[in-house]
């Protein structure tokens, strides 16, 4: 099937926010949108499922966004029907409730005085002995924080959501997405006035987002609706089978219906949504050899929900709940009342959902609906959240792809994707799973959106939509951290390179800090020394000691002159103790400097 | 290996990072250290005899019995002031590490 009049056509794959916003925005522009979605409904990850009444939204969308043009893009739409929802999220760990963002007053109180102790000397123990390598997230979190504190709040959920060992985890995520966190600021915080601690206006907004009355999905069904009503409906259950190239354009898709047909539709561009991975298997002629092996190298986390509906108008006051308590499975769980009290058809009964991160094909992935219906009621009812007898209902949700993995490569497999679709120009790839970032659904929008303006002539780089700016839980944050255009997310430990093992052998000793520690050192011993010469007493008290008089003015053996020692002791410690790191460094330079000039990296002579 | 192999960014890292003291390593080398210190001068003072006129063998070190209970410039002192050397060597050691790196951590953060 040809288009029939002059218009630009353009065949959408995948009916989510990405998918939806673009087909919006070419309709609106006069450009024909053809949309094709593999599901039964719209929303992508962002749809509402609903069961019996009961809205079950599919991961917890927070309509919070710092992209004015994507904001002014939800009112317009949905304006009406927006609420404003307060936000509680806590962790649940150990049978208690931890406020999220962790508050140090309110974790004090919850671990009580016996643990909170332990919890101190396991961050001493850490400061004295650190682990030498800090090659993996277990070992970069215990140095700061000491083993206790990331068993309790690092460990296990980390684990539950990438599916991967925190020993397994490079360290460079951790220090990339915690590096704003320190105990010293904790502290702070605990004892200033929020004016001091740095927090702001975002962290305001952040306790209190948009939600749609009847969860995301309401967004994207009102999308569908304004595209049928200007004669574009969005087709479901359509499954890609095959794009069409010739040479460096793309052509047309053929599309599977439900009842197994196939079609034909050309196409003057393809914006696509669809997994990457999948893009490139269903291109004919197929890419280039390295580009197909890249895509098929690429790997996902799936995610599913099982949906509870408890005879109990009222369970917990929070929107979700992070289970960091490693007897269970579930990582998160929703209750779906606090998002919007329109998502529960009666109100003596609450609806709850609970996510498991998982692998599509493991156990819990191929499990029947029922067995994890009871995994669901068992769990809640053994982290003591919900009376299992009180489940009336009960569904399961299953989500394949949820979250691209970056694992060790996945950036030289989409370099290599890139470098492949950059010559098709009129093949689009948007969305998270289009563009196999993690995108949120804002970001998302945003790429659909420039994908758009570049049909009409424009000229944006969907690739350098930055998603991880606009992102930040805790207000000042630094917003340099992690490479532009990504949001973080773990990566395998990997083997330390050349470089990196060259940088340790040529560490430098921090010069304030080992005049610090010898400052304090020799300022205490001065004091010491004095302090038991005068409780020992007697006749001629720290004759000889007081000799230290000749090079610390002020000094003798009393009260006050203990006092005036350990302030020159500490001023001499620190001056010794400046010098000598200072002293070590140059003569490391200096080796350095040598090897640098025989392996060619520096010029001049090896002196 | 040689400049080829990594690019200029990546050469200008080498040097950029901050050792770190292992308070262990540190707490046996002091102590070491110390208690020989201590045992040596003491038991040099023993070989020498009485200097200066003065009836005693180390007169001065045989002031740190005010410090360290049952040390005398004696051969058993000896081995006592070995005792203490390297006990107070390795709590020198110790805490001096556990400060650096409180503050290398600090700073660093």
């Amino acid at each position: 099937m040809g288009s029939t009049d002059s218009k630009v056509r353009c065949v959408i794959i995948g009916g989510g926010p990405a998918g939806l916003t673009a087909a919006l925005e070419l309709s609106r522009a006069g450009v024909e949108p053809i949309v094709f979605e593999m599901d039964r409904q719209v929303g992508g990850i962002s749809r509402t499922v609903d069961y019996k009444g009961y809205r079950f939204d599919i991961g917890g969308h927070r309509f919070f966004t710092k992209v004015d043009r994507v904001h002014n893009w939800w009112m317009d739409i949905l304006s009406e029907e927006f609420l404003v929802r307060p936000r509680l999220s806590r962790i649940y760990y150990q049978g208690k409730f931890f406020d999220y963002p962790l508050k140090p007053m309110n974790a004090l109180l919850n671990v009580g005085f016996f643990e909170s102790v332990l919890v101190g000397l396991s961050y001493v123990k850490a400061q004295a002995f650190p682990s030498r390598e800090e090659k993996n997230l277990e070992q970069w979190v215990t140095n700061r924080f000491g083993k206790r504190l990331f068993e309790m709040f690092f460990k296990t959920y980390t684990e539950k959501v990438w599916g991967m060992k925190c020993t397994e985890i490079g360290a460079d995520w951790a220090a990339q997405r915690i590096k704003n966190l320190n105990l010293g600021k904790a502290a702070l915080s605990m004892l200033a006035p929020k004016v001091l601690t740095g927090k702001n206006q975002i962290t305001t907004l952040i306790e209190e987002f948009y939600y749609p009355r009847l969860g995301p999905g309401q967004m994207w069904e009102r999308v569908t609706e304004m595209l049928e009503e200007r004669g574009h409906p969005v087709h479901l259950e359509h499954r890609v089978k095959t794009i069409h190239r010739d040479g460096e354009q793309v052509i047309g898709v053929t599309v599977v219906d439900a009842s197994g047909k196939e079609k034909r539709y050309d196409a003057d561009h393809v914006i696509s949504t669809m997994p990457v991975r999948e893009l490139l298997n269903v291109l004919d002629p197929p890419p280039p050899a390295d580009a197909l092996d890249a895509a098929n190298r690429l790997r996902y986390r799936d995610f599913l929900t099982v949906g509870l509906v408890v005879e109990s108008p009222e369970l917990f006051p929070d929107n979700w709940i992070y289970i960091h308590s490693p007897e269970v499975k579930v990582g998160r769980i929703q209750n779906f009342g606090n998002w919007s009290p329109y998502m529960i058809p009666d109100e003596s009964t609450s609806c709850i959902g609970l996510e498991y991160f998982v692998q599509e094909g493991d156990e819990l992935w191929t499990a029947s609906d029922e067995e994890l219906i009871e995994l669901g009621k068992k769990e809640t009812d053994k982290l003591g959240l919900i009376n299992a007898d009180k489940v009336i209902d009960g569904v399961v949700i299953r989500m394949p792809k949820a979250y691209p993995v970056y694992d060790h490569g996945y950036k030289e497999n989409i370099a290599s994707i890139r470098e492949y679709v950059d010559q098709v120009p009129n093949l689009h790839l948007i969305g998270r799973n289009g563009q196999h970032r993690y995108n949120n659904q804002d970001h998302s929008m945003v790429t659909a959106m420039y994908a758009a303006e570049n049909i009409l002539g424009a000229n944006h780089d969907v690739w350098d939509v930055n998603v991880e700016e606009e992102y930040h839980e805790e207000a000042g944050a630094d917003k340099s951290h992690g490479a532009s255009g990504e949001r973080l997310v773990p990566q395998r430990v990997r083997e330390a390179s050349p470089i990196e093992l060259l940088n340790d052998v040529f560490a430098k000793y921090d010069p304030v800090a080992l005049g610090g520690a010898l400052g304090v050192m020799i300022g205490f011993a001065v004091f010491l020394a004095t302090a038991i010469l005068l409780v020992q007493g007697g006749e001629n008290v720290g004759e000889t000691l007081a000799l230290l008089g000749n090079y610390l003015p002020g000094y003798d053996v009393t009260w006050t002159g203990s006092i005036m020692g350990s302030l020159w002791g500490g001023a001499f410690g620190f001056a010794i103790g400046f010098v000598t790191a200072v002293a070590i460094n140059v003569t490391v330079s200096i080796h350095l400097g040598k090897l640098l000039r025989r392996l060619g990296v520096l010029e001049g002579s090896l002196g | 290996m040689n400049k080829e192999h990594f690019s200029e960014d990546e050469w200008k890292t080498i040097g950029q990072a901050i050792a770190r003291l292992r308070a262990s390593v540190m707490a046996v080398t002091f102590g070491i250290a110390g208690g020989l210190i201590l045992f040596m001068a003491t038991s040099w003072l023993l070989i020498i005899g009485p200097t200066g006129g003065s009836e005693h063998v180390g007169p001065t070190l045989g002031l740190l019995s005010n410090f360290f209970p049952g040390y005398s410039v004696t051969w058993s002192g000896a081995v006592v002031g070995l005792f203490y050397g390297a006990l107070s060597g390795a709590v020198a050691g110790f805490v001096l590490a556990f400060i650096y790196n409180l503050i290398v951590g600090l700073r660093v953060r």
